[in-house]
Order: C-alpha cells, then structure tokens, then sequence
C-alpha cells in the first residue's frame, strides 16, 4: 500500500514535503525510509566495526528466524517491500510500488492531510502505470523478484 | 534470502489436534456427568477423555515445539500471538478466580440464619491463618523470587545458572503443595462442612490446582532450559511460565488475606 512517512518521524515527512514540492524535477521519487529496526540497534551495540554473525548473536537459530536475524545484524529490511512510501506519485515521477510478481494489489489512501481520501484497492501490473480515479496519484510497478503470475502456480513459491 | 522469505508470519500446517482436543473434551464433559450420577460406563468414558486430552495436550505442545525451536517459524512477530493469547488467558484466569472470591464473600459479609448469622459459620472450627496458611503464602512468594532469578539468568546468557534457579522453584511449589495436601488432610471441616467449607475447598482447591500446573510448566521450562531451547533472544514459553506462576502468586496473596485471615478471624 502506498503509505506516506507515519507522523512518527516529523522530520523525514517535513523533507517528504519538500520533496512533492519539487517531484516535477526529479526523475524518479526518493525512495525514503526511515525504518531501522530497534533489534539492528540493539545488536550492533556491543561491537564497534565488526559484523556480528547470527551464530554470536542466537546458535540455535534456524528457518525464518534465523533469516530475519541475519539480515538484522547486516542492517537490512527484507520486509520493506510490505511498506512503501514517499512523496505523492505524478506521471513525471511516478509512485514506485516494488513487487515480487508481475502484478500486485495497491492501495492509494490519497495525498496528505485534507486530500486524503478512503483507500482504493487496485491490481497494479508491470508496464501499466495506474491513474487513481479519486485523486489522480499515479503508480508504477517495479519488478523485484522472479516475475511470474503471483498465484503461485508454475512459480517455485511453496506457500511457507 | 528473499526468495524464501516474503513475508514474516507462520502458516500453520493442517492439524489433527484441534479437532481430537474437542472429543477428548467431549468425552471428558459426558464422562464426567455420567460419573456423578453413577451411570454405567461413566468412569471408563471419563478416564478414556481424560488420557485423550492429556495425550493431544503432549503432541500439539510438541509440535509447537518442533515449530519454533527446530524450524524457525516463530520470527519476531509471529512471537507477539502467543505473548497476547497468554495474557488474554490470564485476564480470563483472573475473572475465573474473581467468581471464587465473590461467592466466598457474597456468603460471609452477610451470613444467613441458616449458618448462625456470623461467620465463619456457628460450629465450624477454622484453621489458625498464622500457622501453615502463613508460611504457604511466603513459600510460594519465594518461589516466584526464583522465577525472576531464573530469567535474569536467561537474559544474562547463564544457561546452567537458569536451570539451577528453575530446580529452586520447582522445589518451593513442591513443599507448597505438600504442605497444602497436610492441611487438607488435617483440616477441622471437609468440602461438605457449610458453605465455609465450600467456598475454602473451592477456592484453595481450584488455587492448588493452577499451582500443579504452574509446577508442570516451570519444569517443561527446566528441561527446555538445560536442553538449550531458551536463548537470551528468544524465551516465549519461559515467559509464560513466568508471568502464569507469578498470576498464582497473587491469588495466593488474595485467598490469604480474604479467605484464611479476615474470613477465619
């Protein structure tokens, strides 16, 4: 769903601001995230330079958990897919929706403030731009992962 | 890494458990009926519903078990479901206790004729709360000291110094259900005594058999502890354990001053 910065972080969605103000110059939005983990700080306290491994940090980790660890400890977010924000999408520089399959389901809640609307689902497909019909936002899709249709058939998915 | 993982929740296989949790359920329930009012073949379905569910407790637990420990399932979210399934299951523990409480008192701030009009009831002999019940409540008090030693412990990294903390308070619930058996067993009144011996068996019973439980779930912690299941990252059943035998503190806490002290005096 395309989110804007929650009003936890004032001042990235002040820079959000500036930047819908000056979206007609960029080429493509600046994908902000402000996201870091508390368990990435959390972990990374104890040594300075080194990278810890999962094997310090929990032995016994195995499966996801021990996925979601590594990628902690490596400070990056592989769920941050699930959450994409930033500045108002328009047809110069369009709302980029990352997705792992050739199509995905997009909500658009509107612009911020007074030009909030409820939110409209859509299905977003690769190489069709979508125009919300309610306030005009405008979305790209940008593939990311092994593209397919997303139901999972002929895919190597195994619903886990 | 992100092609296995798209997301951070569990999808639970298909499972047999729930469905053969509810007939042992059932035939618990019916078999139990059945018993009290001396029906033919109430004790065989009874104990046949009790081993049941006894049984589908052991495999489902097991393969919680399985599920977090040996295949990782239970990343960081999927650890706040059991965390909010727990305490929503204490605050129904803690309404299933305040209904004790509530008869106990509905029947001792304004006794009948039947009982004399005072309380305890005329001709009931009551059990000096300074003696045993006293000493019952500090050791179960000090028992839960040992539950936070223990988990200090675990978050410490001292694997072995957990275990040692988990066997003390193992062994304090073990003297407080002996000592609550002795009580039993000299007790002036029995169950059928008045409705003071109703509201006290009910309560301390009900009390002493959540404190069988809490011991069953300290020591499946002792042993998932020295195996090494609890890391200082990850110790959702140890939690429980904790937060549970810390919820028996309490009502503990509460049948003393209610029950053994103001309604004994």
């Amino acid at each position: 769903m395309w989110r804007r910065l929650s009003s936890q972080f004032p001042t990235l969605r002040s820079a959000a601001k500036s930047n819908r103000l000056s979206a007609a110059t960029l080429s493509s939005p600046a994908n902000l995230r402000p996201t870091v983990p508390f368990i990435a700080r959390y972990f990374s306290t104890a040594t300075g330079g080194v990278v810890k491994k999962v094997e310090d940090v929990m032995p016994i980790a195995t499966g996801h958990e021990r996925e979601e660890l590594e990628a902690e400890l490596q400070g990056k977010d592989i769920l941050g897919i699930n959450f994409p924000e930033g500045p108002f999408g328009t047809k110069e520089a369009p709302a980029i929706v990352k997705s792992y399959y050739d199509k995905r389901i997009v909500g658009c809640p509107g612009g911020e403030g007074e030009d909030e609307h409820d939110v409209v689902w859509f299905w977003l497909e690769k190489g069709k731009p979508h125009e919300c019909p309610v306030c005009t936002q405008y979305f790209e899709l940008e593939v990311v992962g092994p593209g397919g249709p997303p139901d999972g058939h002929g895919g190597d998915d195994d619903h886990h | 890494m992100i092609e296995s993982q798209r997301h951070s929740y569990h999808l639970v296989d298909p499972s047999p458990w729930p469905i053969s949790g509810s007939l042992g359920a059932l035939a618990t329930t019916v078999g139990g009926v059945m018993y009290m009012h001396s029906f033919q073949g109430g004790a065989t379905l009874l104990s046949l519903g009790l081993i049941f569910l006894l049984y589908t407790m052991f495999v489902w637990w097991r393969d919680v078990l399985r599920e977090s420990t040996f295949e990782g399932h239970h990343t960081k979210v999927v650890q706040l479901g059991p965390r909010y399934g727990f305490i929503l299951f204490i605050v129904s523990e803690v309404m299933f206790f305040f209904a004790l409480f509530r008869a106990s008192s509905h029947s001792s701030l304004a006794p009948t004729v039947e009982i004399g009009g005072i309380w305890p009831p005329k001709g009931i002999a009551v059990l000096d709360p300074w003696e045993i019940p006293f000493l019952n409540t500090l050791i179960p008090l000090s028992s839960g000291a040992a539950v936070t030693w223990a988990h200090h412990a675990i978050l410490a990294g001292k694997e072995k110094r957990a275990v040692y903390a988990l066997v003390a308070t193992v062994s304090l619930a073990l003297v407080f259900t002996g000592f609550q058996g002795m009580e039993y067993y000299q007790a002036p009144f029995t169950i059928s005594d008045s409705i003071y011996g109703s509201t006290f068996f009910l309560a301390t019973g009900f009390h002493g058999f959540h404190v069988i439980i809490g011991t069953i779930f300290s020591i499946i912690c002792g042993i998932r502890q020295y195996l090494g299941h609890l890391t200082k990252e990850h110790h959702v059943g140890f939690e429980a354990a904790a937060w549970y035998w810390h919820f028996v503190d309490v009502v503990r806490l509460f049948l003393f001053v209610s029950i053994y002290w103001w309604g004994g005096i």
